[in-house]
């Protein structure tokens, strides 16, 4: 079964569809865009991609790189009506130099800009960061199939 | 468990400021010195000017309402006040220092005052107990009364030591049984009255010519008439002995705070009048004007016990229930003057006139015991050099007491025009309205008492001028000097070990070592970081209710890559706990200041939120990041550090901005 909390659920935002592996040792900034390319197409005709863009690159600056060593760069946008996200595996991990940690698993979140829906917003971080424990990172860095991943997320 | 390396320190703090007492308790403690002059004052002033006295004792009683009112106003004005804070912003720090000097003079007499006071009383009782037990021997009153008030001086110099908060306790036992006393003697008094019948004593005073100190060359003052009702009233004004007391004591009061002051004056105001003023008016009913003269001089209340209509046994009885609760609160002033003086010193130190080796915290305790030790020494030497002798003591009292309540009273009247636009929550009455001034006329009535009586008082009472003026001009060249000494540290850069605000520190390696201390139904953190943004804090001290909430204050320090472990305070970091302990204060309401070194401050909320497991978590908001950011980086760190078999206990997180706040539940 997998993770929900309080009207929230990553059945909502992790599929194996959009479960993508990111070869080498991408920057930050390398990752957010690449995950950005792969976002664009589950919100396109709602939101373009220099909107989409320009926005991610706003709120990187803001975003920090948890403890845990797992990643959540997340924007808002008052044009979606739900949850967006894909996860990136990166196997061989890349350092964040704010944090002094070496990041390997990346979510990026994009979550309507709605006063109503906010609170599901911090119930979706809050369940993502309680689900993405470094053990957890670990595994999923060791695997190489998306289904694999969704699975192991699955079963957590 | 094993602590996290972002968690590598806690500190909690403690300070003496940060438990608050009930109106009673305030009361109480104002009262074992106001109330204790009862005691004594009624001999003094006989032994002054003659059988007029209880008339002047019961006006000088009745005026302390007029002061009370005035004190009532600046302890609003200012939390931390007393008499150096309201002079300094009213008059500048020169004359805030002499005033200051004049009420240690004051507070430093009100120990030895009341102990041989004390001693006395129980002399006297011993002199009338050991025939009865067949005990022939002769109890010396004043090489008693010295022992007793060294020991008794001794004992509240250990207690002042150990901390305030047990003192409180023990003062408000002591009035509670002194009330008892006071109401069985007023009724068995009215009863004697009754069956005896009663003659007013005279209002015209006759003075003795040690009273009339320096006039005694001046015939023609003695002449007019109302000169001597004001002589006479500066000789009964050392009943009016406390007021600093409430001052000092009102920082500590609980929420709701101004509604607490009102009801401890109050208070004070009617347990004066009923028991200084009225037990002193019907001992001059009842004792015979030779006995007040003589043998009851400075034990009066003993004498009306004994001079009560009655059976000789139940009269003893009387008079040893007079004698336990005279002894009681005269000793319960000893350990207020204590209180009181500690207090003004650390308010005068507060501001940087006292040298910061005055201000070193007791290492088990926290208290300020080397104030603490330069009052107790001080004291028993005056208890020794006066020898026993009440009207020796009584002569040089009231010097500090008119002084500080004269500068006071002035310097409230200069703030009616100074800070003409801060609003009052209250007000001393009779104000003519100018434009956007309340020009204070009532005030300005009292001041001209006071003035007439203080220059009175320096006319007459020789050994109150000349000590007081040698003991003010020394601790003022103290409080220069160390003005000086503080300066020149600050121009030469030298670090300063010690903040302004004292604090203890208590080091844990741990935030569960510290989670038994919270022991309240609720439990709220209020994460503080800028000593100029804490509207948060305040709100949340002005809603949550003291008895069944524990109000975590929370203080993560930026660190990154802590491990070492060797981490301190800066003295930053302190100012943001004095700004918390001030506003803390102000609302009367206890906090637990807790400081911990972390390099991701929201990790540390998460943690302490979760280890305490608060209901709310209220934050003040971010300039650089915002609400949103704030409540997003809170819930991840939530998230993170949760454990996923916790119980889900819903917890708010808040934040607060001017006029403003957000609120959501971390899952």
């Amino acid at each position: 079964m997998i993770r929900q909390s309080d009207g929230v659920s990553l059945s909502a935002i992790i599929n194996p569809e959009n479960i993508y592996f990111l070869e080498g040792k991408p920057s930050r900034e390398e990752v957010v865009r690449r995950l950005a390319e792969k976002i664009l197409p589950q919100v396109s005709g709602i939101i373009t991609g220099k909107a989409l863009f320009a926005r991610l690159a706003e709120v990187e600056k803001l975003n920090q790189v948890l403890e845990s060593g797992f990643y959540i760069p997340h924007a808002k946008f008052p044009e979606l009506d739900g949850f967006h996200a894909v996860l990136g595996i990166c196997p061989e991990g890349f350092p964040d130099a704010a944090a002094g940690l070496t990041v390997k698993v990346v979510l990026l979140l994009l979550s309507p800009h709605k006063p109503a829906f906010f609170q599901r917003h911090l119930n979706m971080l809050s369940l993502l960061s309680q689900t993405f424990q470094p053990e957890l990172i670990e595994k999923l860095a060791a695997l190489k199939d998306p289904s694999e991943v969704f699975a192991l997320i699955k079963s957590k | 468990m094993v602590p996290n390396p972002k968690f590598k320190q806690v500190f909690v703090l403690s300070t003496a400021m940060l438990s608050f007492i009930s109106f009673w308790k305030a009361a109480s403690i104002v009262l074992c010195d106001f109330g204790s002059s009862a005691y004594y004052a009624g001999g003094i002033a006989m032994n002054a000017f003659g059988p007029a006295f209880p008339w002047f004792i019961m006006v000088v009683m009745l005026f302390s309402g007029l002061m009370l009112g005035v004190y009532t106003e600046s302890c609003i004005m200012f939390v931390r006040g007393g008499v150096y804070v309201v002079v300094r912003e009213a008059m500048g720090k020169v004359m805030a220092k002499l005033s200051v000097s004049a009420l240690i003079f004051d507070y430093t007499l009100t120990g030895p005052i009341s102990s041989v006071t004390a001693g006395l009383y129980v002399g006297s009782l011993l002199e009338n107990l050991l025939p009865l037990l067949h005990i022939n021997w002769h109890v010396p009153g004043h090489a008693f009364a010295v022992i007793f008030a060294v020991l008794v001086t001794a004992y509240f110099w250990r207690e002042n030591i150990r901390g305030i908060e047990e003192s409180a306790d023990n003062n408000v036992k002591i009035i509670s049984f002194v009330a008892v006393v006071a109401v069985i003697l007023i009724a068995w008094s009215g009863v004697t009255l009754y069956s005896r019948g009663f003659t007013l004593p005279p209002f015209k005073p006759v003075f003795t010519t040690q009273a009339l100190g320096w006039t005694v060359n001046f015939p023609w003052l003695r002449t007019a008439g109302f000169i001597g009702l004001i002589m006479a009233f500066g000789h009964s004004i050392l009943a009016l002995s406390g007021l600093e007391t409430l001052a000092q004591v009102y920082r500590e009061i609980e929420d709701p705070k101004v509604e607490n002051l009102k009801k401890t004056v109050v208070t004070i105001f009617f347990f004066s009048v009923f028991f200084t003023g009225l037990l002193t008016f019907v001992s001059a009913l009842i004792i015979p004007g030779d006995l007040i003269a003589g043998k009851y001089a400075d034990n009066l209340l003993s004498g009306l016990a004994i001079q009560l209509s009655g059976p000789y046994w139940a009269r003893l009885f009387m008079q040893v229930a007079v004698v336990i609760s005279g002894a009681l609160m005269l000793v319960g002033a000893v350990n207020t003057s204590f209180v009181g003086s500690n207090g003004v010193l650390n308010r005068v130190a507060d501001d940087g006139i006292l040298h910061d080796w005055f201000r070193h915290l007791h290492k088990r305790y926290g208290t300020t015991h080397r104030l603490i030790n330069l009052v107790a020494i001080t004291q028993i030497l005056i208890i020794i050099i006066s020898g026993g002798n009440i009207f020796l003591l009584g002569e040089a009292y009231a010097f500090g007491v008119l002084t500080s309540m004269t500068f006071n009273t002035a310097s409230m009247i200069i703030l009616r025009f100074k800070h003409r636009d801060e609003e009052r929550e209250w007000m001393f009455p009779f104000n003519i309205r100018i434009d956007n001034v309340y020009v204070p006329v009532g005030m300005m009535a009292v001041l001209m008492i006071l003035l007439a009586a203080t220059g009175m008082n320096m006319l007459t009472k020789k050994v109150a001028t000349i000590g007081g003026v040698l003991f003010t001009m020394t601790f003022f060249s103290i409080f220069h000097v160390s003005e000086k000494l503080n300066e020149e540290k600050a121009r030469l850069y030298a670090p300063d070990e010690d903040n302004d605000e004292k604090m203890n520190l208590r080091r844990e390696v741990d935030i569960h070592t510290v989670v038994p201390e919270l022991t309240k139904a609720r439990r709220v953190l209020v994460p503080v970081r800028n000593p100029n943004n804490l509207v948060h804090l305040a709100q949340v001290l002005e809603t949550v209710e003291d008895e069944d909430t524990d109000i975590i204050v929370l203080s993560a320090k930026i660190a990154k890559g802590i491990q070492s472990g060797g981490e301190s305070m800066s003295d930053e970091d302190k100012e943001v706990f004095s700004a918390v302990v001030l506003l803390a204060e102000k609302y009367g309401k206890t906090v637990k200041p807790i400081f911990v070194f972390s390099n991701d401050p929201f990790y540390s909320m998460a943690q302490v939120a979760q280890a305490a497991k608060v209901d709310e978590i209220v934050m003040g908001v971010s300039g650089s990041t915002g609400a949103e950011i704030q409540l997003e980086r809170l819930a991840m760190a939530w998230g993170m550090l949760k454990k996923t078999d916790a119980a889900g206990k819903p917890v708010l997180a808040k934040v607060v901005w001017e006029g403003r706040q957000m609120t959501y539940q971390l899952s």
